[in-house]
Formats: C-alpha cells, sequence, structure tokens
C-alpha cells in the first residue's frame, strides 16, 4: 500500500504555532539575556498569548475543517477551549509575574523556565480542544500534565511543593495508563481511533437488537475514570486537595482552570463526539459522578482553615457542576444546553478561581500566609483587595449578577430541560451549603482586626490582573448571551464531522 | 499446538494491567509504585499491538510507539521529583511523606 502524503493545511494550526513559536522564544531569551532581565520575558509570554488569542480571528471556524489526516479539528468546540485557555493563560501569567521572581520561596524559581512549562501546558490543552482522534487528545492531555506536574514541585526546595507534585504525578500517571488502556480497548471494539469513525461504527451497534458488548462497556468505563482523575471527581479527587496546597499559589491557580479544561473538553470530545450513541449507557454514571462529587467538595471544604485547601475542596465542588452540564446531555440538537453550559462555566470558572488564588499570591507577596487568619483585616489594610476577593467568593458561591451565578444557572438550565431535576435541586443545595465557606472569608476580611506583619510591596500587574478578573466576574455575567451563544455553537462543531 | 490469536496478547495484557494496578495500590516505596505504573503502560501497549495484529492495521502499533515516548517524558519529570523529595525527606517510603494534612 503506497504511503499517501497529504499536504496539512497549516492555516488552521496559527494559534498553536505562534503559542510554540512563544515557547521558542521565551527558551532562548532564558540563554541570551541575562538573570536580572528576565523579567521582559513576562510580556514576551503575554504577547504571545495575546497574539494566538488574536489569531483565532483568522481561522473560518464555520467550516469545520480537519486536517493531519482527521487528527486536527478546527470546528467552534476547539475555537471556546481555545479562548478559555488563552484567558486563563494571560491571567496565571500575571499573577505569577511578581510571585516567580519574589522570593517567597525557599531555593529561587527561574522565571523563564516556569513560563516556559506554565505555555507548554496550555498547548497541550488547545491540543485536547482540537483533537480529532484517541492519540491527540491521549497526546494533549499528556503535555498539558507533564508540564503541570514540574511545575507544582517548582518550588524545589520545600517538602510541601514537592509532596503535593509526588501525589499528582502519581495518581496522574495511573489515571492516564486507566485512561489508554480504555483508548485500547476502544480501538479493539471498533477498529479505530478517529473520533468521528467510532460514532459512525457505533451507531448500528447500538441500534442493533444484541445489545452493547462488554468490551465496549468496559473501555467506557475505563475512559470514564480516567478522565476522571483528570478533572478530579470524586471519588478519583484524592490528589486534589494536596497538590493545591503544595503548588506555588500561581501554579495551583492555573491547575485549577487549564487541566481540568482539557479534561472536560476530552470528556466532551470523547464522550459526546465519538461515544455518544453509547450515551445510555454513560449518563447515569456521569450524574450519579456530578452529584458525589458536588456534595463531597462542599461538604469537606467547610472544614478547611487553609485558604489554599479550602479552595482546593470547593475546586472539587465545581468539578460537580460542570459534570451536570455534560450529565444534561440528550443528543446533538441545537436545544440541548448540555456541553454549551459546560463550555460557559469553564470560562467563568476561570476568571474567578484564578482570581481568588490570584488574591492568595497577592497577600503572600506582602509576606503573610494563606491561612483565614492571614484574611483578618484585609478590609482595613487594602479596601481594593478585600472588594476583589469579595467579588471572587461571592461569584464562586453564585450570587447574582456576577459570572458565578449565571454559570450555574445554564447549567441548572440543562439539567431541568435533561429531565435532571434531582440533580438540579443538588446544584442549588450545594450552592448553599458553599455560601458557608466562602462568606466566612469576606466575614474575616471585614469584620476582624488585621494582626501579623505587613509589608508594602508594588506588585502592579499582579494588582492589573486582580482588577481585570474581577471586572470579567462582574461583566462576564451580563453579557453573557453573545458568549453563551458561542458555546452553543459545539452542536455544529460535533454535528459536521 | 494451538494457533496464536488475540485472546492471548488480550490475556497476557490484561493480567500484566492487573499486577501493576495491585501493585500501585500494595507497596509503599514510591521507585515500586511508579515501576508498576510503567508496566500498566506497557501492557496497553501489549493491547494495542495485540489489537493491530487482529486487524492488520497500524494505527495501534502507532499508539504503542507514542504511549513509549510519553512514558519516558513521564519518567524523566517524575524521576526528578522523587529524586528531589528523597533528598530532602532521606525515604522513599510513600507512608513517610505526609506533610500535608488538614
Amino acid at each position: 500500500m503506497p504511503v499517501e502524503l497529504v499536504r496539512p493545511e497549516w492555516g488552521l494550526i496559527v494559534p498553536e504555532l505562534i503559542l510554540l513559536g512563544t515557547i521558542a522564544l521565551v527558551l532562548a531569551g532564558d540563554l541570551a539575556l541575562p538573570r536580572r532581565q528576565h523579567g521582559v520575558l513576562t510580556w514576551v509570554a503575554l504577547a504571545g498569548l495575546a497574539l494566538s488569542l488574536l489569531s483565532n480571528l483568522t481561522i473560518d471556524w464555520a467550516a469545520g475543517r480537519s486536517t493531519f489526516n482527521g487528527m486536527f479539528q478546527a470546528d467552534y468546540f476547539s475555537l471556546f477551549i481555545n479562548l478559555v485557555v488563552g484567558v486563563a493563560g494571560i491571567l496565571s501569567v500575571m499573577i505569577a509575574s511578581a510571585y516567580v521572581p519574589g522570593g517567597d520561596e525557599p531555593g529561587d524559581m527561574p522565571l523563564p523556565e516556569y513560563l516556559a512549562l506554565l505555555l507548554l501546558s496550555i498547548l497541550g490543552t488547545m491540543l485536547v480542544g482540537a483533537a480529532g482522534d484517541l492519540l491527540m487528545i491521549f497526546l494533549g492531555i499528556e503535555m498539558g500534565s507533564i508540564a503541570v506536574y514540574a511545575l507544582t514541585g517548582f518550588a524545589r526546595r520545600r517538602v510541601t511543593a514537592l509532596e503535593g507534585a509526588l501525589k499528582y504525578f502519581l495518581l496522574g500517571a495511573f489515571a492516564t495508563a486507566i485512561l489508554i488502556y480504555g483508548m485500547a480497548w476502544t480501538y479493539g471494539a471498533t477498529g479505530t481511533t478517529a473520533l468521528a469513525d467510532i460514532a459512525v461504527r457505533l451507531r448500528p451497534v447500538v441500534t442493533g437488537s444484541g445489545g452493547v458488548e462488554p468490551s465496549l462497556l468496559l473501555a467506557l468505563l475505563l475512559l470514564a475514570v480516567g478522565l476522571g482523575f483528570k478533572i478530579a471527581a470524586v471519588p478519583f479527587h484524592m490528589w486534589t486537595p494536596d497538590a493545591y496546597q503544595g503548588a506555588p499559589t500561581p501554579v495551583s491557580a492555573y491547575m485549577s482552570v487549564v487541566p481540568k479544561v482539557a479534561g472536560f473538553a476530552a470528556m466532551a470530545r470523547v464522550l459526546v463526539e465519538a461515544l455518544g450513541p453509547l450515551s445510555d449507557s454513560w449518563l447515569t454514571l456521569i450524574a450519579v459522578l456530578a452529584l458525589v462529587t458536588m456534595v463531597y467538595g462542599n461538604v469537606v471544604a467547610i472544614a478547611q482553615r487553609d485558604v489554599k485547601r479550602m479552595l482546593g475542596y470547593s475546586s472539587i465542588g465545581h468539578t460537580g457542576y460542570i459534570l451536570v452540564g455534560l450529565a444534561a446531555f440528550s443528543g446533538l440538537s441545537p436545544d440541548d444546553r448540555s456541553v454549551g453550559s459546560m463550555l460557559f462555566y469553564l470560562l467563568s470558572y476561570a476568571f474567578m478561581n484564578i482570581g481568588a488564588f490570584g488574591v492568595v499570591t497577592w497577600l503572600q507577596t506582602r509576606g503573610l500566609g494563606v491561612t483565614l487568619d492571614d484574611f483578618r483585616g484585609l478590609a482595613t489594610r487594602s479596601p481594593l483587595a478585600a472588594i476583589a476577593m469579595t467579588i471572587f467568593m461571592l461569584s464562586l458561591m453564585g450570587m447574582p449578577p456576577l459570572v458565578g451565578f449565571y454559570a450555574k444557572y445554564y447549567v441548572i438550565l440543562a439539567a431541568v430541560q435533561a429531565d435532571l431535576i434531582w440533580l438540579a435541586v443538588a446544584v442549588v443545595l450545594m450552592s448553599a451549603v458553599s455560601a458557608f465557606f466562602y462568606l466566612r472569608v469576606v466575614a474575616v476580611m471585614y469584620f476582624n482586626e488585621p494582626s501579623g506583619e505587613w509589608k508594602v510591596q508594588p506588585t502592579p500587574l499582579l494588582g492589573t490582573g486582580l482588577a481585570l478578573m474581577a471586572l470579567g466576574t462582574l461583566m462576564l455575567g451580563l453579557l453573557s448571551g453573545p458568549v453563551l451563544d458561542l458555546a452553543q455553537k459545539w452542536v455544529q462543531a460535533f454535528g459536521v464531522a | 499446538m494451538s494457533e496464536l490469536t488475540a485472546t492471548h496478547f488480550l490475556t497476557l495484557s490484561a493480567a500484566l494491567f492487573i499486577i501493576g494496578m495491585l501493585g500501585v495500590l500494595i507497596r509503599r516505596n514510591v521507585l515500586v509504585i511508579f515501576m508498576c505504573i510503567e508496566l500498566m503502560f506497557n501492557a496497553v501497549n501489549v493491547s494495542f499491538i495485540g489489537f493491530a495484529w487482529e486487524q492488520h492495521s497500524l494505527v495501534g502499533q502507532t499508539f504503542a510507539l507514542f504511549i513509549i515516548a510519553v512514558a519516558a517524558a513521564e519518567a524523566v519529570v517524575g524521576l526528578g521529583i522523587i529524586m528531589a523529595l528523597s533528598r530532602r525527606l532521606d525515604t522513599v517510603d510513600i507512608d513517610q511523606v505526609h506533610e500535608l494534612r488538614e
């Protein structure tokens, strides 16, 4: 059989190429520039991310073209993932700018390497979003995770950081093994690894009278468990609180969003696009996972004094809410709001959660710690920081008119449309429970006297980042219409293939 | 003498995968846990190659090559983390690594 070489359409992967160029530039800058000028690389990274975001405009997403033999798809789903990770990347770089070279961690953290790893992980996540084949999903997820393992242990002189990294790494690699075993069985049962072809070959299997083969169900289970680890769904969440607490705070901020986006993008691509015909077999599983995850995350978060750990558990809770969106999948029709609500939630989560971790970073660069006590009297010390934190906490809780409210509203709407009333009720109840630990932070900031030493430190880029995120949290909810419409085009993306 | 079938590959792969999985869950030495994870990766390779052999397609073999490459990359980062930690704590026993608790 002669090998046919197809010329790839480079134009479709321009955002990824720009990011790759930026990584090369940052690494070259590490070599060429003297150490005290490394700060300039932050701007290089920001410019690269912004360019990569802008370059999304050059692509005709409506066509839903694919290239590299169907490995890479440029459709509305990948566009939205590009948007989410681009925005999350810019915000993560901004909040890391003061902390990484700041010297608050024992030993030093080289900024260029930090930025290069961060950008690599973002690139991997973009590839997952655009994946058209199980192989690309695997490679993208690994590219994203391996870089984040290294980032988690980036404060390499601090035992807690290394411990978090070790746990994240061992469980992450374990999950990857399960995930690819699932991919192997999917390949065995369907004879292909291309997502669209898997769906095509599954359709007759499902409509036939024989029922679904056990090997397919095994594949489905392995895939769901492997991806469940990546998004930190209960009972596969064990690494999450430790990794979030141990990692340097800007890394916690980053990994609470982007690797999670990668996991959810992979779930949507694999479960909805490829295994969509089997949805009867996985919908209940996802719905139960969603319920257990949100209950566990929110209830355990109540007992935490360490704000980073509390946000870790709260992010488990939010994983549960986002899974509700996926569980509401009913079919590829324009009225189906499932994946659309999931995508919108991920974008709003990027603003409010990176923001919350950003305020913790802000405190740390001023010599304070990460427990609730360190938030005492923040309102008298810095009213602006206290207002920002209040906005993020209220938004995470789901207070209108902040974006967190709209995100939950759309998820609930999707659940109600899919007749999952019990899940919708659970989301509302758990939001009420979460009010306890989110509002506690706010109360401590406003009603307690400041304690501990405080050093005045200018951090312009971090401050700007926080202001942007507060603004985003305020405005994105009110402007949610067009954004949600864009997210809703996932139907077109998955339908074309 | 019976012929080689895909079942042979799959049985071997499943056995290796389960041995690896049990090792991860039972053993306490970080390095052994990591080796067990590698065993699981290679079990997956065996099943990919078994399926590819059964279906006369190259897709599974290509996939296996990529898995080998990724496993190598993962080993670099993972061993780095384990080295740094064992230098700080002077142990590779996972039960001794418990600084992070609420």
